[in-house]
Parts: C-alpha cells; sequence; structure tokens
C-alpha cells in the first residue's frame, strides 16, 4: 500500500518536496483545467506503482501562487520532477503515460 | 436565455452525428445537434470505400442528405459551435459561440479530432514557456501582460475574450474569422486588437518567448501566444466533466460497446473514440449511441 497521492501548497512545499529524503513529482494543476483532469488518473497509477520510492504530489495553482511562480510555471499542467531539492526534469502538458513513467523511471 | 431540455444533444454534425441523430429522433427522442459541417473532415472528401456506393461520392452531398434525412425525423440543427459543457442535476449544459446555453439528458461527443499544433518554428521549445493550448487552463500565468492568440474560430475568438479579464492587451491573429454574427460582434466590441489576413510564421525569445513573427513579416512584442485552432475539442469541453482518455495520446475518448463513456448520460461516436478514421466506422457507432442515448434519456425522464 502506497500513501496516495499528497496535497502540497505554498506553506509547506519546502518541507515535504524539497527536504524530503526521497525523489518527488509534483503535478502543478487547477480545478477548471480539463487536460489536468484527464492525466490526473495516470498521476494515480503511477503512484501505486512507484510510491514506494517517490512521493507523488499536486499543488493547485490557483490556491498556491508563489510555486509556480518560483518555477516559471506558465502552462497547465506542469510536472516537475525533484531530486534532493533541484529541479531534474519539467514535463509540460498531457503528455503519454509511457513518457512520464519513463521519467519518473530516471529518478528511482 | 434558456431553451427546452433536449433528450439527446450531439456536438458534430459528421457522420457519427448525422448517424446518432437519425437514430435517436427516429426513436422520438427530442434531438439537437451543434456544428459546422463544413469542418468535418468529410466535407471536402471524395468517398470510394463506403458500402453500397460503387461510385466515389462527395462528403458534402453525403453530409447534406444526412442533415435533411435527421431533420426528416425532428432533429433540430444549430451551425454553432459549443465553448463550454457543465454536467448538473443530471442533466447536461451546454453553452454555444454565440451564448445561448441548452439543456439535455444526454450528450453525444462527435467532434472527431483536430489538429491543434501550428507546426511553426519555435513553437515547440517555448511550449510551457510562452506558448499555450489551453485559454481557460494558463490565462492566469499572464496578468498585466501582452498576449496573441492564433486561430479563426470560436475557440480562438472566445479565447481572447476570455484573455481580455487577464490579460493587458490582446491580439488575435487569424487568416480570416469564421464565427457566429454574435460573436463577432462581442468581439469588435471588445478590446481585442484583431489582426486579419495573416498567420504565425515563427515564435522568438531566448528562454521565454518575447514575441511573434507574422506571415506579412511584422512583428509583435508578446509574452504568450495561445494556440486554439478550430473548434474547441473534446478535452477542453469534456474532460472538465471527468471523461476518461487513453492514457496514452490523450485524444481519444474511451467508451464499451454501447458507445457509453465513465460519465452516465455521456456517450461518444466517430474518430473521437479512435482510429479507424473511417465513414463505416462513424455511422456503425453513431448508430449505437443514438439509440443508447435516447433510451437513457427516456429513463431519466421516467425517474
Amino acid at each position: 500500500m502506497t500513501q496516495g497521492v499528497l496535497d502540497v501548497d505554498d506553506t509547506n512545499f519546502e518541507s515535504q518536496i524539497l527536504k524530503a529524503d526521497k525523489p518527488a513529482l509534483v503535478d502543478f494543476w487547477a480545478p477548471w483545467c480539463g487536460p489536468c483532469k484527464a492525466i490526473a488518473p495516470v498521476i494515480t497509477e503511477l503512484e501505486k506503482a512507484y510510491g514506494d520510492r517517490i512521493i507523488f504530489a499536486r499543488c493547485n495553482v490557483d490556491t498556491s501562487p508563489n510555486t509556480p511562480t518560483q518555477y516559471s510555471i506558465r502552462a497547465i499542467p506542469t510536472l516537475i520532477l525533484f531530486q534532493n531539492g533541484k529541479v531534474v526534469d519539467q514535463i509540460v502538458g498531457a503528455v503519454p503515460k509511457s513518457h512520464l513513467e519513463e521519467a519518473v523511471k530516471k529518478i528511482l | 436565455m434558456t431553451q427546452d431540455l433536449y433528450d439527446v444533444a450531439i456536438i458534430g454534425c459528421g457522420p457519427a452525428g448525422l448517424q446518432a441523430a437519425i437514430h435517436a429522433a427516429s426513436k422520438k427522442a427530442k434531438v439537437i445537434v451543434f456544428g459546422k459541417p463544413t469542418k468535418s473532415s468529410l466535407y471536402k472528401a471524395h468517398i470510394a470505400n463506403f458500402c453500397c456506393y460503387e461510385k466515389p461520392i462527395s462528403g458534402k452531398d453525403i453530409l447534406e442528405a444526412g442533415r435533411k434525412q435527421a431533420e426528416s425525423f425532428d432533429a433540430v440543427f444549430l451551425e454553432e459551435d459549443i465553448v463550454k459543457t457543465k454536467k448538473e442535476n443530471n442533466l447536461f449544459s451546454l453553452v454555444t459561440e454565440s451564448g445561448e446555453t441548452f439543456t439535455s439528458r444526454s450528450l453525444l461527443l462527435c467532434m472527431g479530432i483536430a489538429r491543434k499544433k501550428l507546426r511553426v518554428k519555435g513553437e515547440k521549445k517555448f511550449e510551457g514557456r510562452g506558448v499555450s493550448y489551453c485559454v481557460d487552463c494558463d490565462a492566469n500565468f499572464y496578468k498585466g501582460l501582452d498576449v496573441a492568440v492564433v486561430g479563426n474560430e470560436s475557440a480562438a475568438a472566445t479565447g481572447a475574450l476570455t484573455l481580455l479579464l487577464y490579460a493587458k492587451t490582446v491580439y488575435l491573429i487569424c487568416r480570416k474569422l469564421m464565427i457566429s454574427d454574435m460573436l463577432y460582434e462581442e468581439l469588435k466590441n471588445s478590446q481585442v486588437k484583431i489582426i486579419q489576413d495573416t498567420w504565425v510564421k515563427e515564435i522568438f525569445g531566448t528562454n521565454e518567448v518575447e514575441g511573434i513573427l507574422l506571415k506579412n513579416d511584422n512583428t509583435l512584442k508578446v509574452n504568450g501566444i495561445f494556440v486554439e485552432l478550430g473548434a474547441k475539442g473534446a478535452m477542453e469541453l469534456a474532460a472538465n466533466l471527468g471523461v476518461a482518455f487513453d492514457p496514452e495520446t490523450f485524444s481519444h475518448v474511451e467508451t464499451n460497446r454501447k458507445q457509453e463513456t465513465n460519465i452516465p448520460g455521456l456517450y461518444a461516436a466517430g474518430d473521437i473514440t479512435g482510429q479507424p478514421w473511417q465513414i463505416a466506422k462513424a455511422v456503425g457507432e453513431g448508430c449505437i449511441a443514438g439509440i443508447e442515448a435516447a433510451e437513457y434519456a427516456k429513463k431519466l425522464a421516467n425517474r
């Protein structure tokens, strides 16, 4: 059993993601964004498969505007993979599951 | 303005939408079909592989005949794009490009699939750094900035109007606008700066988009460019309803053998459900979707 996709925000982004002892994938999304809804099930599936080794989180850009600004996010969904507090990969848009899985495997 | 309640609303009037309309209306369901026949991929095609038609037939002729046939069963046609959908209390509400709202017990997605990319220099490089394909998703990131929208149809026009609420300057770059008169009036009376008879040649910048070069050799300094070709597709219209897409391309809506999606009352038929992109498959799926949607609507009405 994995813990599920974690909700993070401007207040706990540093502690939960940047200072985490595991690599993390953060899905920047908003409720009005169709493509974000479309990829959400894919993130959930990947979490089930790799959630024991990687943190899967989502950050609502509507309620947490500072974090997306910090990473120059101009489009959602944007997925950022972090390792030791640093960005290792940034993926924009609803990309194929296979593409996402490859990116996730690289930080295992 | 709110209209009557329909049993079956169909987005798209290609072969899948027409066949669905014929079957649903012949079952006495109250049917309305939205969309523009000229936008069907069939419109300019000649068909030589459709059963029972030995000689090549024109797509335009098929579409016109199908519409007359559906109208003979009392299906209503409205040549407008849908720009918004919602589901509330088991009913779907649809907003047209002219701003009218329609309500229906069931909804059929038959709008096919469309090309979304411009295919110009700089587009791929700046994706997510100034190039966007979704006004509704990304308008918020352009507060107080200058942006351009490119496209000739309802998605571009409504997108430009939405961006006015966020951006400082909004340009609309188009070859020729193909939108409803009401939407055109709204656009003309707005602050959107319309640049007609041209197109985007190149998107430039260093780390982020700094501007675009037009075919007429003018340049525009913008922070962002929104590519909004054609009418809104399934991703823009139905993803908000929670419809499931295929996880590899996100362009096909997943359906079962009854053409049902994962959302009750929401059906899909034709190119939008995946390959083969053939008229025969579209009418087959349209037939099933039309019958199923009409039955669903009847059950819902009798509840």
